[in-house]
C-alpha cells in the first residue's frame, strides 16, 4: 500500500501523472479505439467510399489460408525465439556466473549484439546467406557438393534464417536480464543445497530456475512482443515476406494490408487480433508474476 | 591441475569460444565493408579485410545522406529517451509518494501501454498525424513515444525501496515535494535513469516500421531508413561493400551508449530484478 | 547540407531578382519514387527546370517506394495536402483511374487555352497509359522486360554468343546444356516473376483479364489460370526441376547471381541494363523475351510509372505543372533521361536525336528494347497490357503461385487456380465498392 509522504497537496499527483496519461490517451488508446472502429467497414482507396460490413473483415481473415498460414508462421517464428533464445542465453549466463575472472570484459563481449537493431541485423544475415554468393551457402556447397543453399526459393529455410537472425540479436539482452536474476540468487541458498548433497542439476532445477521465474516471465513476454513486433524491418530487409509468404509475419501482413494494399477495414481487423493475443499474454504474465511474487515471500 | 581450475579454464574455452561465434556475422561484414565491390563478390568469399573502406564509409554516407540521417536518428532518440526518463520519473513518484483518489485505476491505465504496441492502433495513429499536421515533422518521429511502462515501473520499484526517513527529513527541513523530487529522489536514481537511458536510446535507435511511414522527404529520414535505400537503391546486384559499410555507421551509436554506460545499465537492470 | 546550399543560393538569385519574380513564383510539388542513381537524374533534370523556369519553384521530393508514395499520396489526398504532381508506378493506374482525384493530363491543355502534339509521344507507351484513345497519366519512366545473357558462359558452355536462345525451347536446350557442361550450376533466372508472366501473355496475344484485360470496363475475372497460363507455368517448372531455372526472388535479387556469373540467362526490367553493365566483368548480350512456338504475336508490356496530375489546383499551379510535362518531352531533357537511366525516351524526336548520333551502335543493347516494342502490335487489349483495380495484390499473388509451383509445393493449375480465386475475390470487393 502507497503511504502518503507528503500530505496537503492534493492536486500534484494528477500534475505529475497527466503528461503520461495524456499521451497515452491521445496517442494509445483513442487510436485503439478508432482500430476497433474502423474494423467494421471496408474502404475504396482514397478513402471516399465506406460500407458499413460488421464482422465481415474478421470473418475474412479465418477464411482465408494466407492469413491462417501467417498465424502459423508467427507462432512458428516466436516459439522459436523465445524458446531458443531463452534456453541459448540461460546458458550463457549460467556459464558467465560461474566464478571466474574477467568477468567485466566477458559480460560486455556478448552482450554488445544487443545494441545492434533489427534492421542491421537483417542486413548481415542477408550477406552472410545470400544465395549464390554468401559464405554460408559456400560452405554447405564445400559439405554438400552440388547442392545450393538457396533461401529466396526455400521458404523453410528462409523462415529458420530469419529466426535465426532475430534470436542472434537478441541474446544479448536476455542474457543481461538472466545474469541479473541469476546474481541476486543468495548465494547461501546454493551451498546450503550443496551441504545437502543436491547436486548442480538438482540445485538448478529446484533452487535456480525458482528463483529466477520472475526475470524468466519478464523475458518470456518481452521477447514474445519482440518476436510479434521488432523484427518488422528485420522482415522487410530481408524476405520481405517472402518466398511464398513463408516469412510473412502478422505484423508484416498486417503493414502490407495497411500500406501497400490500402485496405484498412482488414488491417484494423487485424490490429484488433493481433491485440487479443497480446493481451492474454500480458494476463498470464501478470498472474504468473504475482504468484511467483507470493511464493517467494 | 585442480579439478576448479581445469573446470574454470573449461568455461573460459566455452566462453570465448561464444563470443567469437557469436560476434562472427558482425566481424564478417566489417570485412565486407573494407572490400571493392568485385572483392565483395569473389569466391571464395574473403575472411580478410581489404583496403577499400574509407571509399565505402564515404560513397554509404554520400549516397544515403547520411550526416542528415545520423543526426535525425540522434535526436529523435536522445528526445524520446530524455522525455520518457523525465515522464516515468514524474508518474512514478506520483504512484509511490502520494495516496490519490483513482491512483489504481490511473496506473493501471498507464500499464496499458505495454499492451498496445504500435502496430495494433498503427492507421488510426498515422491518420492522427496526417491531422495534426504532423507527418513528415519531428513531432510525429518522438511524441507518440513518450509514455513508457517500462520506466513507471522500473522507477516505482526503486522509489518504493526508499526509506521513508528521506522524504520525513526533507519535509520536517521544509522542503516541498517536488524539491525532494528534484535534489533527492532523481540523483538517487541515476543508476536507474542511465540504465532505462540505454534501453530508451536504443529502442528508439531501432525504430523501422514508424519512420518508414510517417516520413517523406529525404531530411526527415532516419539511419534505419537509409539502411534500406541502400539496399533497394540500385536495381544491380548488392552492392555489399557499401551496404556494410552503411551496416557500420548504424551500428556506432547505440554501441558507444551501450559501452559507454555498461556498468549503470547491469547494475540497473540488477536492482531491477531483486524482489 | 545540400538543401541548405541550394536554398542559399535560391535565396541569392531571389535576393537579385528582388521584387518582380519572387512576388509571382508559383510552388509545385512533386512526390516522385526515384532513388539511388536515378534520383541524380532527376534532381538535374529538376535543377534545370527551375533554372530555366524564374517564376516557378519545383520542389521533387522521393517518399519511397512505389508503394509507399502511393499510399502517401492517397493519405495526403484525404487531408487534402497532396502534391501537385505524382509519380505511380505502372499496377497503380486502375487505382488512380478509379480515384477521382486527378485530372487526366490530355484535357490539361485545353483547360489552359493552349494545343499540344499528342502524336510526338512514342505509342506502345502511351497506349498503355490510355483510355479510349486518351492519355490520362504522363508515361515517364518506362521500361520493359528483356533477356540478358552471359556470352562468356557462352562460350565456355560450347554455344554461339551472338546466337541467344528465341523460344522457351531452344531456352531449355541451351541451359540443359550450360548446366551439362558444369559451367553453371543453374542457366536461368528473373525478377519481377509475376511480371514477367505478365509479359507472356501480353507478348503472345492472350487476355489476362476478363472485360478485354480491363481496358473496356473493370475487369471482374482474371484468366491467368487458363490453358495458357498453365503451360507458362508448367514449362517454368519444368525447367526448375531440369535445374536449368533458378527462381531469383521477387524484385531484382536474381541480378545478384547474374552479375556475380552462376547463372547465364537473366530476365529483367530494362532500366537494369546500365546497372548490369556496370556490374558485370563478363559480355554482357541482350535479346528479345523467349516466344512459345504456335503462338500469335503480341507485344511485351510497358512497366515504370507515369506522372498524375492532382486535381483542384489553382490555374497557375497546373499551368507550372504542365511547363514541367511540356519541358519532360523537350528532346534533350528525354535523351538526358534515357541516358542516365535506361528508361525509354518516350518522346518520338528524342529517339531520333539517339539513333542519329549513333548512340544505340555504340552499345547495342539498348536498342534490343526498343526494337522488341516497335517490332511487336499494339492494337490489340492483350498486347496493350492488363489493367486491374487490385494490381498491387494480384501480382502477389501471381508471384506466391510461381513460388509455390516452381518449388513444387503445388502444381502449376492447382497454384494458378487458387491465386484466381483469391484475385477475383479481390475483383469483387473492388467492384463492390467502385
Amino acid at each position: 500500500m502507497t503511504q502518503e509522504r507528503f500530505p496537503g497537496h492534493p492536486f500534484l499527483p494528477y500534475l505529475l501523472v497527466l503528461p503520461s496519461l495524456a499521451v497515452i490517451v491521445v496517442f494509445l488508446i483513442y487510436p485503439f479505439a478508432q482500430s476497433v472502429w474502423g474494423s467494421f467497414f471496408i474502404t475504396s482507396f482514397f478513402g471516399d467510399k465506406k460500407l458499413f460490413v460488421g464482422l465481415e473483415n474478421y470473418l475474412e481473415l479465418f477464411r482465408s489460408p494466407d492469413y491462417l498460414q501467417s498465424v502459423v508462421v508467427t507462432l512458428y517464428f516466436s516459439a522459436f525465439v523465445v524458446v531458443l533464445g531463452l534456453a541459448a542465453s540461460l546458458g550463457i549466463a549460467l556459464l558467465l556466473n560461474q566464478r571466474i575472472g574477467g568477468l567485466g570484459l566477458y559480460q560486455i563481449a556478448l552482450v554488445w549484439t544487443y545494441s545492434i537493431s533489427p534492421a542491421v541485423a537483417g542486413v548481415i544475415w542477408a550477406l552472410l546467406f545470400a544465395p549464390a554468393t554468401g559464405l554460408i551457402p559456400w560452405l554447405v556447397g564445400l559439405v554438400v557438393p552440388g547442392y545450393t543453399l538457396n533461401w529466396m526459393t526455400n521458404g523453410s529455410l528462409a523462415l529458420l534464417v530469419v529466426s535465426l537472425a532475430a534470436t542472434w540479436k537478441m541474446l544479448g539482452y536476455n542474457i543481461v536480464f538472466f545474469l541479473a536474476g541469476l546474481q541476486n540468487i543468495p548465494e547461501e541458498l546454493i551451498d546450503a543445497a550443496r551441504v545437502d548433497g543436491a547436486g548442480p542439476w538438482l540445485s538448478f532445477r529446484y533452487i535456480t530456475l525458482p528463483m529466477l521465474s520472475p526475470t524468466t516471465t519478464f523475458l518470456l513476454f518481452m521477447n514474445m512482443l519482440y518476436a510479434f513486433f521488432q523484427v518488422f524491418g528485420l522482415i522487410d530487409i530481408m524476405t520481405q515476406g517472402g518466398p511464398g509468404d513463408a516469412t510473412n509475419l502478422l505484423v508484416y501482413n498486417l503493414y502490407r494490408d495497411a500500406f501497400i494494399h490500402l485496405n484498412s477495414g482488414r488491417a484494423n481487423a487485424q490490429s484488433v487480433i493481433i491485440f487479443v493475443v497480446i493481451a492474454v499474454a500480458a494476463m498470464v504474465q501478470l498472474r504468473a508474476a504475482t504468484k511467483k511474487a507470493v511464493y517467494a515471500r | 591441475m585442480s579439478r576448479h581450475t581445469r573446470l574454470s579454464l573449461l568455461t573460459h574455452a566455452a566462453l570465448i569460444a561464444l563470443v567469437v561465434v557469436l560476434a562472427f556475422p558482425v566481424y564478417y561484414a566489417l570485412v565486407t565493408s573494407t572490400l571493392s565491390f568485385r572483392e565483395a563478390y569473389q569466391y571464395p568469399p574473403r575472411l580478410l579485410p581489404g583496403t577499400e573502406f574509407l571509399s565505402n564509409l564515404h560513397e554509404a554516407w554520400v549516397r544515403a545522406s547520411f550526416g542528415r540521417l545520423f543526426f535525425n536518428s540522434t535526436v529523435i532518440s536522445l528526445v524520446v529517451a530524455f522525455v520518457k526518463i523525465v515522464l516515468s520519473l514524474l508518474a512514478a513518484f506520483a504512484y509511490t509518494h502520494f495516496r490519490f483518489r483513482g491512483a489504481g485505476f490511473l496506473f493501471a491505465l498507464s500499464m496499458i501501454t505495454q499492451m498496445l504496441p504500435l502496430p495494433v492502433r498503427i492507421l488510426p495513429t498515422y491518420e492522427l498525424m496526417d491531422a495534426f499536421h504532423w507527418i513528415d515533422t519531428y513531432y510525429a518521429l518522438t511524441v507518440p513515444f513518450f509514455a513508457s511502462t517500462t520506466g513507471i515501473l522500473l522507477f516505482r520499484q526503486f522509489f518504493l525501496t526508499v526509506p521513508r526517513e528521506l522524504s520525513d527529513a526533507a519535509r520536517v527541513d521544509g522542503a516541498g515535494p517536488m524539491r525532494y523530487f528534484w535534489q533527492i529522489l532523481v540523483p538517487l536514481s541515476r543508476t536507474n535513469i542511465a540504465a532505462l537511458f540505454v534501453i530508451e536510446f536504443i529502442f528508439m535507435w531501432s525504430q523501422y516500421l514508424w519512420p518508414l511511414i510517417v516520413t517523406n522527404s529525404a531530411d526527415m529520414r532516419v539511419v534505419q531508413i537509409g539502411l534500406k535505400m541502400l539496399i533497394a537503391s540500385e536495381q544491380i546486384a548488392p552492392e555489399w561493400n557499401v551496404i556494410m559499410a552503411g551496416t557500420v555507421i548504424a551500428m556506432v551509436p547505440p554501441l558507444v551508449v551501450l559501452i559507454a554506460l555498461r556498468r549503470s545499465f547491469a547494475q540497473g537492470i540488477a536492482m531491477q530484478s531483486e524482489k | 547540407m545540400k538543401q541548405g546550399m541550394r536554398f542559399g543560393l535560391a535565396a541569392l538569385l531571389a535576393l537579385s531578382l528582388f521584387g518582380t519574380a519572387l512576388a509571382k513564383k508559383v510552388e509545385i510539388t512533386w512526390w516522385h519514387a526515384m532513388s539511388g542513381s536515378r534520383l541524380k537524374v532527376v534532381e538535374a533534370i529538376v535543377d534545370e527546370f527551375n533554372a530555366t523556369h524564374p517564376d516557378i519553384q519545383l520542389n521533387a521530393l522521393y517518399t519511397g517506394k512505389y508503394a509507399e508514395t502511393l499510399t502517401k499520396y492517397v493519405a495526403a489526398y484525404r487531408t487534402g495536402t497532396a502534391p501537385n504532381l505524382v509519380q505511380v508506378y505502372e499496377v497503380g493506374t486502375q487505382t488512380m483511374l478509379d480515384s477521382g482525384a486527378i485530372v487526366p493530363v490530355y484535357k490539361i491543355p485545353g483547360m489552359l487555352g493552349e494545343e499540344w502534339d499528342w502524336a510526338q509521344y512514342v505509342i506502345p507507351i502511351t497506349n498503355y497509359y490510355s483510355t479510349d484513345g486518351n492519355l490520362w497519366s504522363m508515361p515517364f519512366n518506362s521500361s520493359t522486360a528483356m533477356l540478358y545473357y552471359n556470352k562468356d558462359l557462352f562460350k565456355k558452355a560450347g554455344l554461339d554468343p551472338n546466337k541467344p536462345p528465341r523460344t522457351w525451347k531452344e531456352v531449355e536446350e541451351y541451359g540443359k546444356k550450360l548446366v551439362n557442361s558444369g559451367v553453371v550450376d543453374h542457366a536461368l533466372s528473373f525478377g519481377w516473376p509475376g511480371w514477367v508472366f505478365e509479359q507472356m501473355f501480353a507478348y503472345h496475344n492472350q487476355l489476362f483479364a476478363d472485360h478485354a484485360n480491363g481496358r473496356k470496363g473493370r475487369a471482374e475475372k482474371v484468366l491467368f489460370n487458363g490453358p495458357f497460363g498453365q503451360m507458362v507455368l508448367e514449362t517454368w517448372t519444368r525447367l526448375a526441376k531440369e535445374k536449368v531455372f533458378l527462381y531469383g526472388g521477387p524484385e531484382y535479387s536474381a541480378n545478384t547471381a547474374f552479375v556475380g556469373g552462376q547463372i547465364a540467362m537473366l530476365i529483367q526490367s530494362t532500366s537494369s541494363l546500365a546497372g548490369i553493365t556496370k556490374g558485370a566483368d563478363f559480355q554482357v548480350g541482350t535479346t528479345f523475351l523467349p516466344r512459345f512456338e504456335g503462338y500469335p504475336r503480341g507485344n511485351s508490356v510497358i512497366g515504370g510509372g507515369s506522372l498524375w496530375v492532382t486535381k483542384g489546383q489553382s490555374k497557375e499551379e497546373l499551368a507550372a505543372v504542365w511547363e514541367f510535362l511540356k519541358f519532360l518531352a523537350r528532346e534533350d531533357v528525354a535523351v538526358q533521361w534515357h541516358k542516365g537511366t535506361g528508361y525509354f525516351p518516350t518522346v518520338n524526336n528524342a529517339v531520333q536525336a539517339l539513333l542519329n548520333e549513333g548512340w544505340f551502335s555504340k552499345d547495342q543493347n539498348y536498342l534490343t528494347a526498343f526494337l522488341q516494342i516497335l517490332s511487336g502490335r499494339r492494337d490489340t487489349p492483350a498486347a496493350t497490357g492488363v489493367r486491374l483495380g487490385p494490381f498491387v495484390q494480384i501480382r502477389e499473388l501471381e508471384r506466391a503461385a510461381i513460388e509455390k509451383a516452381v518449388s513444387g509445393k503445388l502444381t502449376p493449375k492447382q497454384a494458378l487456380d487458387e491465386a484466381a480465386a483469391k484475385a477475383n475475390q479481390l475483383l469483387a470487393q473492388y467492384n463492390k465498392l467502385h
